[in-house]
């Protein structure tokens, strides 16, 4: 042990820093592990600059540097109510802004038909909670229930389209078959008693207005919207 | 990002812009080194203005070959903080460690209002507290060292001691903050 105690602390912050030659720092650490009273001020020093530079800075006050530049360049130029009005009009004109306001406006009308409240007839009343629950659900209903009747109004719809075009489908047989055969041991004017195209389309045909019939009945709402 | 030099430079031609780029650039810096000094957010804020009136005045008499704009500004700090406390002179008897500690016992029993009491509760804040109760000299070499992470070169340069001199007070001021610490039970780890 060739150091002292008090090169020890002499020493100390260039032992820190790793500023010391490895020969001084052999030195350096051997008195510490040896000596009772170095170790802990070497280790307590090690802590309080670890600390000090972990310390973070600290935020100068806003009206710092506004207060700097009053003292120095002079305060800013000073603006008129009406220049402040007109400038913040201005500062609002933006498409920023307008995006943002009718983004606002159509939840406010959203949230406002939606909780039924009346601009006719309005009521304290409709402002309570209870009231605006209430309102809400039943018109969470009715939207339901006027989604569920439109959805099966298409069906229906769909459905007839559907037949329509599988009787036309039907209907629309190959022409060999609708047109008339030669039957050259046939004299004109006489029948054969062997083709009967035409009283087989009249029953299709009675048959088709059977089932329109028969869907008007069902929901004649549908019916005449939709043919007449 | 245009150095400071050259805004300097823009300044004194009269530039308002570059001024206010300067002021916004190391307000929080000086403001920081004012704090850390003095351990009061009014005071620091009364000197980092002092500072930049000093700055703006002086800045024709700044030259770079002289070492750099925010050297100078922490210099013109430092003279500022030490004849603050020259004015003060409220804590000149924290210049010793066994003078200092009776000082730090009335401290500790006077009144606190509940928001300084609970800085005090955080080891920053016991750091702190302990800052201020090193000498003058000893606080600055520490806050420039280890709290503004400056070279000894500038330091040195802020202080116009000789480089022996700076080792010597960052050293001493580290035994003595540890010390502190110990004697108010605190133990950083």
């Amino acid at each position: 042990m060739t150091w002292t105690c008090d090169q020890i602390e002499v020493q100390l912050s260039d032992y820190l820093e790793g500023l010391l030659q490895a020969s001084e720092r052999a030195e350096f650490e051997a008195h510490v592990a040896a000596c009772p009273e170095c170790a802990p001020l070497v280790a307590s020093v090690k802590n309080v600059m670890t600390e000090l530079r972990s310390m973070e800075s600290i935020e100068a006050p806003s009206r710092l540097v506004r207060s700097i530049l009053d003292q120095t360049v002079g305060p800013r130029e000073k603006v008129s109510p009406w220049q402040a009005i007109q400038n913040l009009i201005r500062g609002l004109a933006t498409p920023k802004f307008a995006y943002g306001f009718a983004s606002v406006m159509a939840t406010f009308v959203i949230l406002f038909s939606a909780s039924g409240l009346s601009l006719r007839k309005p009521k304290l009343a409709d402002l309570q909670p209870a009231n605006v629950y209430r309102n809400a659900d039943r018109r969470l209903h009715l939207v339901y229930a006027n989604s569920v009747k439109y959805v099966s109004d298409l069906r229906v719809v769909y459905e007839i389209q559907s037949r329509l075009r599988q009787d036309q489908n039907e209907l629309q047989v190959t022409p060999q078959e609708n047109s008339p055969k030669s039957t050259p041991d046939k004299d004109p004017g006489q029948t054969d008693d062997r083709t009967h195209s035409q009283p087989k389309q009249q029953n299709r045909a009675n048959e088709i207005g059977r089932q329109f019939e028969m869907l008007a009945a069902e929901c004649p709402v549908v019916w005449e919207r939709s043919f007449r | 990002m245009e150095q400071d030099a050259q805004l300097v430079q823009r300044c004194l031609q009269g530039d308002g812009s570059a001024w206010e780029e300067l002021v916004r650039r190391h307000s929080r810096r000086i403001f920081n080194v004012c704090y850390r000094f003095v351990g009061n957010r009014t005071e620091a804020e009364d000197i980092s203005q002092e500072v930049f009136l000093r700055v703006y005045r002086t800045l024709g008499s700044y030259r770079s070959a002289h070492g750099g704009f925010a050297t100078w500004m922490t210099s013109v700090t430092r003279n500022l903080l030490i004849d603050h406390y020259r004015r003060t002179k409220r804590d000149r008897q924290t210049d010793s460690l066994d003078d200092a500690m009776p000082v730090v016992e009335n401290k500790e029993s006077s009144a606190r209002r509940p928001d300084q009491q609970a800085l005090l509760n955080e080891l920053s804040g016991q750091v702190q507290s302990a800052l201020t109760r090193l000498s003058p000299e000893l606080r600055e070499a520490v806050i420039l060292r280890d709290l503004q992470q400056l070279e000894y070169a500038e330091i040195q340069q802020v202080l116009e001691v000789p480089e022996g001199t700076v080792k010597s007070r960052i050293n001493r001021g580290r035994i003595e903050l540890a010390k502190i610490l110990q004697q108010m039970g605190v133990r950083p780890s």
